[in-house]
């Protein structure tokens, strides 16, 4: 386990040193920079070339991208150039937004992959099974911007329950904070529910074929009891793993349910800074975004190594 | 002493794509794509109306003279955007899953020629994987600007280490079975071994890919007209077409009608397909 875990690190070190790379060369390609954006159109080539100089902008990019790094690591992320106040706080904000609608969405992901998981496994009925299967390959296949609108136009349009779109911070409203979180989160949460349901599913078939269900039921043990306390224990540990990838998921998925929801994360955050080429703020939250990723693939690889003992890289 | 019976070798298995038509999902699969694709394809014998001409009479709810499906807030004609704006997706996706798919595969083979190259595509593929999808469609459109071909850029883009692994992947098992070590003893040069044993035995499951890798791009697309970052208006695409829906939600939700059912249409057609191919190809 250690040495899967030491040869896959350099190769992760690396990605995250060329993404810095590319994330700092890609911005300067960009046409326009903070400059421009803070002088306004009609500014002069004076003003701008002023505002480069008190920016540092003027420096060679290897000096930039030294500053750069240094800044990230002593941890002082400095000021934003264009939107204002610190990068970190910025950064800290949308993150705060996007954890809790990631988490809300990952318990939604649970709760409806347990019973897509435990109804296909258990149902007798052909129609019920057959729903299942429906409700899974529809939640797997339909884009979220699709279910996006549909829930926006039952819940909110419709029934006027539920609020379109916005944020209320679920620690300072608690009850109103929920009423805005719901939708999105659901949004977010179908396709990983319906992944979990399927290897639920498949994992509770596999457990009750057992012999020693059959010996169980022989023995007179409730099917309730069964299915609660022996078979789904020993179908849990893959699921279990496939939850912390899907969490990496729900993070890259939340870019696209922020924007459908109007929710002030951190995709809406990278969108807003590079419209208006603030360098350090994309910067320093595209690397973080990399970082979360290259770290979710090497706990994935890790779990597949853990579950698959078999699997090798060369 | 044996003898050789030509006629009690195995049935020649079918091509799965043939085996297609035998399934119900095949079916329906093929069903709900052809009837998509037809649509956007005949949309200027459909409609009379241009897709990005304002009538000047504002929102029309469906069933007005001459516009079965209504108008939006500028007086466009709604059947036209919605048949126009499938074929500017049948063109995107039509381009760009081609693209990366042909990209990626070559990726692969040049990392199968030679170890050097492997690891330097292996290192190229975990760069472009390590950004979530839509932020580098974000990255991509912030440096080319927005419009038809970025789009294209941006999904290709995507699809390249998708394919390029799973072909990696198959190369690696072929190359263990016994027919490359007969091959290569009879004295099969690399390159032809590479391309004319290896490759169409590694290569099917890439079929099932391609139908997956559809749905992402009509995923994708729709994504990024969200994300303010796709095809811009007045073009009429699948996604943006629903994405300038959503502030009118409340008063004319029929203006978001046509592409939700559209774009469901079209992903449940080819997620059935891909399904079907997937059995097929394991049997």
């Amino acid at each position: 386990m250690r040495s899967h875990l030491l040869r896959r690190l350099p190769s992760a070190a690396l990605v995250l040193l060329l993404a810095s790379f590319l994330v700092f060369a890609v911005l300067r390609l960009v046409p326009g920079d903070p400059a421009t954006t803070l002088a306004g159109p009609d500014a002069s080539e004076a003003t701008v070339a002023a505002i480069r100089d008190r920016l540092g902008l003027d420096e060679p990019l290897p000096v930039q991208y030294a500053a750069w790094i240094g800044a990230l690591v002593t941890g002082d992320l400095g000021p934003s150039y264009v939107i204002g106040g610190e990068v970190a706080d910025l950064i800290g904000d949308g993150l705060g937004a996007t954890v809790e609608l990631t988490l809300g969405a990952l318990l939604f992901a649970l709760l409806l992959g347990g019973v897509l998981g435990i109804l296909g496994a258990t149902a007798r009925r052909g129609w019920t099974r057959a729903a299942v299967r429906a409700v899974t390959a529809g939640a797997l296949a339909v884009p979220p911007f699709v279910t996006g609108v549909l829930l926006v136009l039952l819940f909110s349009v419709t029934l006027g329950v539920l609020p379109p779109g916005g944020r209320v911070p679920l620690l300072t409203a608690p009850d109103l904070g929920v009423q805005y979180l719901l939708l999105p989160a659901l949004c977010l949460a179908l396709p990983s529910a319906a992944v979990l349901g399927r290897y639920l599913q498949e994992g509770l078939r596999q457990a009750l074929a057992e012999d020693y269900v059959l010996t169980a039921t022989a023995a007179g043990i409730a099917p309730r009891r069964l299915l609660w306390r022996h078979a789904l224990p020993n179908a849990l540990p893959p699921v279990v793993t496939l939850v912390g990838i899907q969490t990496g998921h729900l993070l890259g998925g939340a870019v696209l349910v922020e924007a459908i929801f109007a929710w002030p994360g951190l995709g809406q955050l990278a969108e807003q800074a590079l419209n208006r080429r603030d360098y350090p703020v994309v910067q320093d939250l595209l690397l973080l975004l990399v970082a979360v990723f290259v770290v979710v693939q090497l706990l994935t690889d890790l779990a597949y190594a853990w579950l698959d003992p078999r699997i090798r890289w060369e | 002493m044996t003898t050789y019976t030509p006629e009690k070798r195995a049935a020649r298995p079918r091509p799965p794509y043939l085996a297609l038509l035998a399934t119900w999902r095949g079916r329906i699969g093929l069903a709900l794509v052809g009837l998509v694709a037809a649509a956007g394809l005949l949309a200027p014998l459909l409609t009379g109306h241009d897709p990005t001409a304002q009538s000047g009479q504002g929102l029309l709810g469906p069933g007005a003279p001459g516009h079965p499906l209504g108008t939006d807030e500028l007086g466009r004609d709604l059947l036209s955007r919605l048949l126009y704006g499938i074929r500017t997706d049948l063109g995107l996706i039509g381009l760009a899953v081609p693209l990366g798919a042909v990209l990626g595969c070559l990726a692969a083979l040049a990392a199968a020629a030679h170890p050097a190259a492997d690891t330097v595509v292996q290192r190229v593929f975990d760069l472009v994987l390590a950004f979530p999808g839509l932020i580098l469609a974000l990255l991509v459109i912030a440096v080319a600007g927005p419009g038809w071909l970025p789009v294209v850029l941006v999904i290709a883009l995507a699809e390249i280490p998708v394919f390029g692994r799973q072909l990696r992947a198959g190369i690696l098992v072929q190359r263990g079975r016994e027919y490359v070590t007969a091959a290569r003893v009879g004295g099969t040069s690399r390159t032809r071994l590479l391309v004319r044993h290896i490759l169409p035995n590694a290569a099917e499951p890439l079929i099932v890919q391609f139908a997956v890798s559809l749905t992402v791009a009509v995923f994708l697309e729709g994504a990024m007209s969200f994300l303010g970052v796709g095809v811009r208006p007045p073009e009429p695409t699948l996604g943006n077409v629903l994405a300038q829906a959503m502030p009118y939600l409340a008063q004319s939700p029929h203006v978001a009608a046509g592409p939700l059912v559209v774009i469901t249409a079209l992903v449940a057609g080819l997620s059935l397909l891909a399904d079907a191919l997937n059995r097929e190809i394991r049997r």
